[in-house]
Parts: structure tokens; C-alpha cells; sequence
């Protein structure tokens, strides 16, 4: 029987990396709707999400246990992960652009982001 | 192509023996045979008298057969290890220790344990040598079916997923396409009528009927529909000569008759034997009755071994100890093989408890629940009082129903907040998940575990193995808490009022003052090693065993004829195991002429059992 769990280990399909991209803590799903209690800090961000997407950027989340080579080949993100722990998740990326360390941005700093807007 | 062959009913109607005896048929007959259990507390090393485990075994002395059993625990550590090689040697390790709590949580198990079960349908290969016959003796039906309707809902859940959010618990959706496939061949192997047959054990008794006939039922809307039915525990005529085993024998020729009408597929009988069923040769023998209708072997008559005929009962007053709230509200939580009495066990102790004026609550989480059944009332999802009794109040804790109000509660609290419509549309599906129906029952049972106003909470658990799960949660959960509080995403003023909850759950469950574990039995092997490990795995989160009940146990005053003697000392030497194994104070049900029914039964029963002084003087 083979050794390999073919979920991980996949790379998105996609060479190009999304617009934007979330370096998601550990949690049972994005919508934080798994675990005991909600979490309406998650339940906000996932409409994010959906509002972006609905715009046509293209968005990504990832998690450790699912995806541990899109935190590998980020090395800036690895970096904080490495220096920081826990404390440095989330990270979000925006166009490869580290924007947000340790806490979810609003909408507003996403846009301002993907608009070239320097904080 | 490879036949697979399912086995279901509710545990302890000889399912095993029955799925070991074909094995061991069909082996003989020179068809490489693999026997694969699914079921958290198996037994098959216990039938075929050596060690299995979990991977491919060959049987000793059948030499087509190998077995397997599939250890949830180990199947998730599995699984675990596999997904955590990567993270092992990447990140740091407070990242690898959160990452490695988090997969202890209840889905990776189901995850895990499933996972290995559609690797036997999808590719039922040894070293490239193909079987001709693959067998699973499957968990209580209850469970059984959960299994089974999992790829039902996964295939859904994935398809979902692709729409939605792009990640469920299983990954995100585009890497598990292969896993897809191979839950759907699964399924699909499943309905082929012509590769794959479900066959139904079952006792000719109400409550036996009634659970087959749900299963089928549940199977029949997954659009499975190849099944065969096995009836056993036929008492034979020299059974039938003593009156208690006679009056048996009638109310079983009466469901015989239902069986024969209610069910349009092919049957077959099995009869009671005077000993039990384990080791290669008895299966053997077994084989002879039931495929080649051989008589079961006479009995020696020369043999009868002196009946000890002792009270193997403990003293009323340290049983009652363990049920009698003590100053506070005592919870008594019945445990044990699903078939085993839980439900008449719990019954007989809620009726007694509120006869003695306690108000109490009697609960139960089992999908296959009949509280209804032995209450002779009706009992529905909300707390109801007991028509006819005083003080009992009872409530049956439908997973699925629970697991509805809880989806509508969390979403209809996210329309209040104003969330849109597209968010709303992805929360549903991901609650659709298969974890949410295990969370809302178990968090439907700590609301009414944890009301005030009861003196004394029941809980009719659900079989062993999903029970083990279900009461082993509030530590996971709590753990998940503690990794959600450690991982920085926000610790919300929700997260510490339902952390306090399950703190006091955990208390509660693990506090012998507070808690009863009462394990239900039967007096024969199988059923007391399944109990064992059962309170052994419980130990391992703080829980120990309290109270024993021995279900089916034959008055000594009917021992009248070789057949029912044969059967008693089989018993009495099982008594003795499980005192010794235990050593908790042990109580007794015995065999009755008729299935235990009613109030006035219940009552009559609980004076025995509880009471006996009152009785005899």
C-alpha cells in the first residue's frame, strides 16, 4: 500500500500565485463552522473572500495541514513562521506582498493593497 | 470478480460468528477468503482464537483465509503520521504540536477509519493476489449505517466543496478528486447486486425486527438493495423442553411468522447452541448446521457439571450505592455492545429511581434508540414526562433531528447579523459536513445533562464504539479550544462560556460521586471482552467502570434439562469473569419468558434487582 497521502504535497494548479493569498492558522475549515463555537472574526472574512472572488480576483487559503508546500515556497512567509510561530498567523499576501501578520486586514486594507496603496 | 459480503444487525445477535463461519465455508471450499472488521471493539480475534490486528492476517489451520481488523485508533494515527511528515520536518515545533492536537480532533478519526474501510472495496488486493471473496463483518447497525452513508454524503460534501469555499475537513477540493473516485467506486461496488450482498442478523424478537427492518431501510434509500437474512438463536425442540425456554421458543415462533411475511428476500435459520461459538472447529461445525442442515451435536449427558447455582450478585446496598443520587444529582450512564439491554437496563433503573421519588431524566443519542419500545410510550426529541409515571421524564436525542436545529440555529443567527445570502449558501455546506450531526447530538445532551432541576440523569448510550467517541469529545474539544485560544485566532468571550461547559461535562463524567459507568453484558466471552475494552479505552480519559449489569441470565430454578443447564454453566462461569475482571458491584437481569414491555414489568424488575428485600419479605 503506498505511503503517500495524495492530498498534500499538491501544489495549486495554477502557476501563477493568486492576487491574493491567506496563510490560514490551523482550524477544521475556513469558515470556522467545525469547530465548538463560531467565530465570527472568520465567518467576516470568509464573505471577504466571496466579495473578491465575486470581483474577479483570484483568492487562495491555505492551510498547514492541507497545503504545506504553499507555506514552503513562500519563503518570506516561511520566515515569519519560522521567527514568530503561532503568533505570525494569519499572514495574508497580496500580488507576493506580505500585507498582514498575525491578525485578519478588513476589507478596506485588501483593496488598498490590490489598488497599489502604500500604508 | 471479487464478491463482497456485508454483515449487519445489532450487535449481539451473533453477527460475527455468523460472518466467521461463512469465512471459514467459503475458505474451505478453496476460495481465498478475507474477513475485515470495521467495528471499533472487534472481537474476531476472540472467534478465531488468535492475534489479528490491524493488517492481512492468515488464519492458522484455514488456509484461504486471512483477517483483518481495522483499528480506528491506529487507522488515525495512521493517517496522522502520513499527513504530518511534511509539517514534521519543515515547521517549528510549537507549529507541529498544534498541528498534531488539531488532528486528534473526532473527524480525523472518521476520516482515518473510513478511509482504510473503501481501501478494502475499491482494490481488495494481498501482494497483487486478488480475493475471491471479501467479508466485513460490520459495527452495530447504528454505526453500520453511518459508515455506509458516508461516501453518500462525502461525494455530495466534495462536490459542495468545489462550489464553495474550496476546502472541507478533507482538504481543499481539488487535491481529493482521486480520493473522490475512490468513494464513489466504493459506493457503486456496493449497490452491484451481482458482486455485493448485505445479510441481515437478526433474533426473532421485536425489537430485533423492528432495528432490521430500519436498516434495510436506510440501505434501500442509499440504493442498495441485494439483502438476505439470517434468524438466530432458534431454540431447538430438546431447548424447548424446559417451561422458560418453551414459552421462548413460542413467542419466537410467533416473530418467525412477522419475519416470513414482512421480509421478501431469501432467509435462513441458525439455531441456539447449547455452548458457544469460538475456535476454527467449532466454526466448522457451525458450518455443518447451518449451510448443510447437520443437527447441532447432542449434548453429553454424562458430562453435566455440578451447578454452583451461588448468588454471583453483589450486595443491594453497594449497588444501589452506585445509582441512588448521593446529596447531588447523580448521572448513571449505561454501557455496553449495542443489543446487550442498554435500553432495558436503563428503563428498569429510570422507573425504579423515580418510584423512589427521584426526578429523572432517562436520555438517549443511539439512532437505533427504542426507549419508546420498552417504555410502551411514546417518547419523542424533546423532553416529554412519562405518562403513568411519576417523576420520569424522557427524551430520545436523534442525531439528524439535532443536527437540523442546530443548522438552522447557526444560520439563522447569521441572517440576523446580515450576512449575505452567497454566505449564508456556504455555511449550509459546510455544515453539511458529517461531523455536525456527532457534534449537535452530543451538544443536545450536555443542555439537558447539564439542567438543574434532575436529581437523577440516565443516558441509554449509543453502542460501544460510537459512544467511546461521542463521550470522549468533550476532551478533544476542550484540547481543540485550548489549540484555538494557543493559535492566536481570537479567544471570544463564546469560546471560554463553552470551554467552562465542557470543563464541567469532563467533571462531571469523571467524578464517581457524580457518575455511574454501568456496563451492560451478556455472560459469554465475547460480549464481556468487548465491554473490558471498552471500559478500558474509557479509562484512558479519566472515566472508570461502577456498576455491571449481567443481561439474560437464566434463573437457576429453570435449569431443568441438559440444553438449559449446558447454557447456565456456560453463564455461571462467565458471572465469575466478570466479577473478577471488574470488581464493581454486579446486578442482574434474568431471562424472561416474554421481551421486557411496560411499566408494570419495568417496576417489577427494578424491585428485583434493586429491592429483592422488599420482594421477599
Amino acid at each position: 500500500m503506498s505511503n503517500v497521502i495524495p492530498l498534500l504535497n499538491t501544489l495549486p494548479t495554477s502557476v501563477a500565485p493568486a492576487d491574493v493569498e491567506f496563510f490560514d492558522p490551523p482550524m477544521c475549515c475556513p469558515t470556522g463552522l467545525c469547530g465548538p463555537t463560531l467565530d465570527q472574526t472568520l465567518l467576516d472574512m470568509n464573505e471577504i473572500v466571496l466579495t473578491l472572488q465575486r470581483d474577479h480576483v483570484r483568492v487562495e487559503r491555505y492551510q498547514m495541514a492541507s497545503n504545506p508546500n504553499a507555506f514552503l515556497s513562500n519563503a518570506e512567509v516561511m520566515k515569519l513562521v519560522r521567527e514568530k510561530q503561532m503568533e505570525a498567523l494569519p499572514i495574508i499576501v497580496v500580488r507576493g506582498r506580505v500585507i498582514k501578520v498575525g491578525a485578519y486586514p478588513s476589507a478596506e486594507e485588501i483593496s488598498a493593497a490590490l489598488n497599489g496603496e502604500i500604508k | 470478480m471479487t464478491q463482497f459480503i456485508f454483515f449487519s444487525g445489532k450487535g449481539g445477535v451473533g453477527k460475527t460468528s455468523m460472518a466467521c463461519a461463512h469465512a471459514v465455508r467459503y475458505a474451505d471450499e478453496g476460495q481465498r477468503t478475507l474477513i475485515v472488521t470495521t467495528d471499533p471493539a472487534s472481537n474476531l480475534a476472540d472467534v478465531f482464537e488468535q492475534e489479528i490486528g490491524h493488517q492481512v492476517t492468515p488464519i492458522a489451520g484455514v488456509p484461504n483465509l486471512s483477517a483483518m481488523e481495522i483499528d480506528p485508533d491506529k487507522a488515525t494515527q495512521e493517517y496522522i503520521d502520513r499527513a504530518m511528515a511534511p509539517i514534521r520536518t519543515a515547521f517549528p515545533p510549537q507549529i507541529v504540536q498544534v498541528m498534531e492536537e488539531q488532528m486528534s480532533g473526532p473527524c480525523t478519526a472518521e476520516v482515518a477509519a473510513f478511509d482504510r474501510f473503501t481501501d478494502f472495496l475499491d482494490v481488495p488486493a494481498n501482494n497483487g493476489l486478488a480475493f475471491d471473496v471479501v467479508i466485513f463483518d460490520t459495527a452495530p447497525t447504528g454505526h453500520t449505517i453511518r459508515l455506509l452513508e458516508l461516501p453518500a454524503e462525502w461525494s455530495q460534501s466534495i462536490d459542495a466543496a468545489s462550489a464553495g469555499s474550496g476546502q472541507t475537513c478533507l482538504g481543499p477540493a481539488a487535491a481529493i478528486q482521486d480520493a473522490k473516485h475512490k468513494y464513489e467506486r466504493a459506493l457503486s461496488a456496493m449497490r452491484q447486486s451481482a458482486q455485493t450482498s448485505f445479510v441481515f442478523v437478526l433474533h426473532p424478537e421485536a425489537i430485533s425486527i423492528k432495528e432490521t427492518r430500519r436498516a434495510i431501510h436506510e440501505l434501500i434509500k442509499l440504493d442498495i438493495e441485494t439483502f438476505r437474512l439470517i434468524i438466530n438463536g432458534i431454540i431447538p425442540p430438546e431447548g424447548a423442553l424446559n417451561p422458560l425456554f418453551a414459552a421462548r421458543a413460542k413467542m419466537q415462533a410467533g416473530y418467525l411468522v412477522q419475519i416470513e411475511s414482512g421480509f421478501p428476500y431469501s432467509k435462513q435459520c441458525m439455531t441456539l447452541l447449547a455452548d458457544e461459538i469460538k475456535g476454527i472447529s467449532k466454526l466448522r461445525q457451525v458450518g455443518k448446521i447451518f449451510f448443510d442442515g447437520e443437527p447441532a451435536s447432542r449434548l453429553d449427558e454424562g458430562a453435566s457439571v455440578q451447578l454452583q447455582s451461588e448468588t454471583l450478585s453483589s450486595s443491594l446496598d453497594d449497588v444501589r450505592a452506585r445509582i441512588q443520587p448521593n446529596g447531588h444529582r447523580r448521572t448513571v450512564f449505561f454501557a455496553g455492545k449495542g443489543g446487550v439491554g442498554k435500553t432495558v437496563a436503563s428503563c428498569i433503573t429510570a422507573v425504579w429511581l423515580a418510584r423512589e421519588g427521584h426526578k429523572t431524566l432517562l436520555l438517549t443519542t443511539d439512532p437505533a434508540a427504542h426507549l419508546g419500545d420498552v417504555l410502551d410510550t411514546l417518547v419523542g426529541d424533546e423532553v416529554t414526562p412519562v405518562s403513568e409515571q411519576a417523576n420520569l421524564w424522557a427524551a430520545n436525542i436523534d442525531p439528524k433531528a439535532a443536527a437540523e436545529t442546530y443548522k438552522a440555529r447557526i444560520l439563522d443567527d447569521a441572517r440576523q447579523r446580515g450576512r449575505p445570502e452567497s454566505a449564508i449558501l456556504m455555511m449550509e455546506e459546510e455544515l453539511n459536513s458529517p461531523c455536525t450531526e456527532e457534534m449537535a447530538a452530543f451538544d443536545k445532551f450536555i443542555e439537558y445533562a447539564s439542567q438543574d432541576e434532575w436529581d437523577s440523569v440516565i443516558f441509554d448510550t449509543a453502542p460501544t464504539g460510537h459512544t467511546l467517541r461521542l463521550l470522549e469529545l468533550p476532551v478533544d474539544w476542550s484540547k481543540q479550544i485550548d489549540v484555538k485560544v494557543f493559535a492566536s485566532v481570537d479567544a471570544t468571550a463564546a469560546d471560554d462560556v463553552a470551554k467552562e461547559r465542557f470543563g464541567k461535562v469532563i467533571e462531571m463524567m469523571s467524578d464517581p460521586r457524580q457518575s455511574t459507568f454501568a456496563f451492560v453484558m451478556y455472560p459469554e466471552s465475547t460480549p464481556i471482552l468487548e465491554a473490558w475494552r471498552a471500559a478500558q479505552e474509557l479509562g484512558t480519559v479519566g472515566v472508570h467502570p461502577g456498576l455491571v449489569v449481567a443481561n439474560m441470565v437464566i434463573p437457576p430454578e429453570h435449569t431443568t434439562t441438559p440444553f438449559v443447564q449446558s447454557r447456565r454453566i456456560m453463564q455461571e462461569k462467565y458471572l465469575k469473569e466478570i466479577a473478577q475482571r471488574f470488581s464493581v458491584p454486579l446486578v442482574q437481569i434474568p431471562l424472561l419468558p416474554i421481551e421486557i414491555k411496560g411499566l408494570k414489568m419495568l417496576t417489577e424488575l427494578g424491585e428485583q434487582m434493586y429491592d429483592m428485600e422488599k420482594v421477599t419479605v
